[in-house]
């Protein structure tokens, strides 16, 4: 099983990039080091804008872009990750800034995840985010917001791209690659 | 309601009686879950059906999605309500506030927002 869904490329080879591995072990990340994580990528990438002869506003929002995307993926990473590792990658491939996390998930989980990044791609960002936040207004016992994804696209003009492949010792697992590509330009 | 506040690692929410603002303050990157105790702060502020209320951003660096789930359900949750003013302060220089809090127009068009 190899699924494609979104804009979901391969990194090019030679694009100046950053990654970061976490072997969790048995002790649970918590939300402050995804936080910690998207922090030190933003602060690793923030003078990207500044050779380009940027000023202080844009890149503090450059930073600012990066820590939301980053802080986001691998928050969901964490949250369903089913293997012994997170790997975050951050690089820049000419005008565009991509963040992939890669993670094992449960296979059993992969199906209904198809669905879903499928819907994501398939509507209009905005108005699925409206949605999305009516619904949960209604439903209060959600645990969660489904909201990661949504904001990345509609608020920040994200493209979103996700990348299943079989764990070849564990049938178990699946893993996935989650893809984010901003625009710099745009920010 | 009076005065109420909480108190987390890098994080505070803090409700004001006398000038009826709530104050969010530090970094909000909390799970779902997390943010029951703040939705209720925002419940109780509700609750006294204040005429008019103030959320003031400006020192609130970053708030994951999560936290924009809560302050949009909030901000629906006033809009059930119908008669309660609502205005935002907001950062122009803390990204994810441009990016994010203008959308709290689509759920409660008569919200002010200003941009310092």
């Amino acid at each position: 099983m190899n699924e494609r869904i979104g804009d979901f490329r391969e990194l090019s080879r030679g694009g100046a990039r950053v990654s970061l591995v976490f072997y969790s072990g048995g002790f649970p990340v918590r939300w402050s080091q995804c936080s910690a994580t998207a922090e030190y990528f933003a602060e690793y990438f923030a003078d990207v804008h500044a050779r380009a002869g940027a000023d202080e506003s844009a890149r503090n929002d450059f930073s600012g872009t990066l820590s939301y995307i980053v802080n986001e993926l691998v928050e969901n990473a964490v949250k369903f990750s089913r293997g012994d590792s997170v790997e975050v990658t951050v690089s820049i491939e000419g005008d565009e800034l991509v963040a992939l996390v890669t993670n094992q998930i449960l296979a059993v989980t992969v199906d209904g995840l198809v669905e879903k990044f499928s819907g994501l791609v398939a509507g209009d960002p905005q108005d699925l985010l409206i949605a999305r936040v009516e619904a949960n207004a209604v439903n209060p016992d959600s645990a969660v917001s489904g909201l990661g994804f949504l904001t990345m696209m509609a608020d920040y003009g994200a493209t979103l791209g996700w990348f299943f492949a079989p764990v070849e010792d564990n049938p178990r697992n699946v893993l996935l690659k989650t893809m984010a590509r901003l625009q710099m330009r745009n920010q | 309601m009076s005065d109420a506040s909480i108190k987390g690692p890098g994080y505070r929410v803090g409700f004001d009686a006398e000038t009826a603002t709530v104050h969010f303050e530090g970094t909000l990157r909390l799970g779902t879950a997390e943010y029951e105790p703040i939705a209720a702060l925002l419940g109780g502020v509700l609750a006294a059906r204040p005429p008019a209320i103030t959320l003031r951003m400006t020192e609130l660096v970053f708030l994951n999605s999560s936290g924009i789930n809560t302050l949009y359900k909030f901000v629906i949750a006033i809009r059930k309500l119908g008669d309660v003013a609502v205005h935002v302060e907001a950062s122009s220089t803390i990204t994810w506030q441009g990016k994010s809090l203008p959308n709290l127009r689509k759920f409660l068009p008569s919200i002010t927002l200003t941009m310092s």
